[in-house]
């Protein structure tokens, strides 16, 4: 897998871009600075990507250990939860809750699985197994 | 061929930013924290039963799309807002309004957005850009949370103006037609500031406001207990990251209302607004001490450096201030 096509953040590129941001300091005045992110910031959108990176891996695993299907997968991969997914793909909430067995997910036809596919952009074939 | 001279400046929030570049467009010099403020952006709300990335969303600013409309329709000034449901109609839509000579604001999803920072690439819905200008299916785009000015495909554009899930922009565009040559500024700062005190302080239910703040923090005392360690941590972090990350230039908005309440007052000529100000200014300090000692907690996951009710406390001597602020701001003459 590419660096492209993965879209999740690793944490060695923080701190790229500058954006503008007001502060107070003691004399009454607000002031505008344009710099980077603080400590604090940082911290808490790292702890974001670890949270998805974590559900990830988890998600990869049980997918190989044939508990859940590889919708799962691409799921967590693209960082939405069911309804989003269900929205996504245009499939009924309880529909894409019952693609998540794997013996449902095996007798899918090709037009549901090309829904999944354009909702996370990639190939039926890619759609059928974890990278 | 399209390419209008747009006047780009960066901002701390997307919305405002737009407004007031957009207004800039036409001749009217109006500065973010203003927009901000005549749209009554500020607003705090918690949502524990809609979840947002798996966890409670809590949201520190006003429906998105509402700062514009509130904004432009406070100053007189006609806009356009369009909705379509098939993408490839708005797009032409979008071609021939920028040749009529109009900058357009859109409402986007970020999660496919090509030039938008990775570390930001989540699925957030409510982020506007201009658009000024188009060539042969490249569009220009003058993003307010950027530095400089960026480009974006025809295709691109399409998909992030079609992104789905919670608020989906549906391919929302806006842009003011009719920009009217005298504005009266002061009833319209006055009508801005009564609506932010009323969201605030005044409305009879208990997830918003400064009673939304309460409520957060008498939740925020049993996440250890209810969740467990991990889980609370992330929960704080999320309240954390609408506070601080999704430009809001800041605890959450705090700072640039303070700075349009500095501005109202030398407008309105109201000594006393300067005073707010400086409460709002010590109240936003607040909120981002808040914000340290609650990054603390999440840097190592499962051991608290301070305990959850520290945090909590810290919030009700917010929602105090806010509450106090806001009463004595409603009294608006």
């Amino acid at each position: 897998m590419d660096e492209k096509s993965n879209p999740v953040y690793k944490d060695q590129r923080f701190g790229q871009s500058r954006e503008l941001l007001f502060s107070y300091d003691k004399d009454g005045n607000f002031e505008k600075t344009v710099g980077f992110h603080g400590e604090p910031d940082r911290v808490i959108l790292q702890q974001a990507w670890d949270h998805f990176n974590e559900r990830i891996a988890d998600a990869r695993e049980k997918v190989l250990a044939g508990k859940v299907s590889p919708i799962v997968y691409y799921m967590e991969k693209n960082l939405v939860d069911t309804l989003n997914l269900s929205m996504l793909a245009g499939i009924s909430l309880w529909r894409v809750k019952r693609h998540y067995k794997p013996n449902v997910f095996k007798r899918l036809n090709d037009k549901t699985l090309q829904k999944y596919a354009v909702a996370f952009n990639i190939s039926v074939e890619e759609l059928k197994k974890v990278d | 061929m399209v390419k209008l001279e747009f006047e780009h400046r960066q901002a701390g929030h997307c919305e405002s930013g737009v407004t007031s570049n957009l207004l800039n467009y036409y001749n009217y010099k109006i500065s973010e924290p203003m927009a901000f403020g005549i749209g009554a952006g500020l607003f705090f709300s918690y949502l524990p039963f809609m979840k947002m990335q798996h966890a409670p969303t809590t949201s520190f600013r006003v429906w998105p799309g509402m700062i514009f409309e509130r904004a432009t329709k406070m100053l007189g000034v006609k806009t356009m807002v369009h909705h379509f449901k098939d993408p490839k109609e708005s797009m032409t839509k979008l071609n021939e309004v920028l040749e009529q000579g109009y900058p357009v604001g859109l409402q986007v999803g970020t999660f496919h957005l090509p030039f938008f920072p990775p570390e930001y690439r989540m699925h957030y819905n409510m982020h506007n850009m201009v658009v000024y200008g188009h060539d042969n299916g490249t569009y220009f785009i003058s993003d307010t949370l950027m530095e400089k000015l960026v480009e974006i495909s025809y295709d691109d554009l399409m998909r992030v103006r079609y992104a789905k899930g919670t608020f989906a922009p549906q391919g929302r565009m806006y842009y003011p037609v009719y920009v009217p040559k005298e504005i009266d500024i002061k009833p319209a700062i006055i009508s801005g500031i009564r609506k932010t005190a009323y969201n605030m302080s005044g409305v009879p239910f208990p997830l918003v406001g400064a009673k939304g703040i309460r409520y957060l923090s008498r939740r925020m005392r049993k996440w250890e207990k209810n969740l467990g360690p991990e889980k609370a941590s992330y929960y704080l972090g999320q309240v954390l990251r609408m506070e601080e990350e999704v430009g809001t230039a800041g605890a959450g908005f705090r700072f640039i209302y303070g700075a349009f309440l500095d501005e109202a007052s030398l407008v309105l000529n109201q000594d006393w607004l300067k005073e707010m100000s400086i409460e709002m200014g010590e109240n936003a300090n607040k909120w981002r001490e808040f914000s340290y000692y609650g990054s603390r907690n999440c840097k190592k996951r499962g051991k608290p450096d301070q305990s959850y009710d520290f945090l909590a406390d810290m919030l009700l001597e917010c929602a105090d201030r806010e509450e106090k602020i806001f009463k004595k701001l409603a009294k608006i003459k």
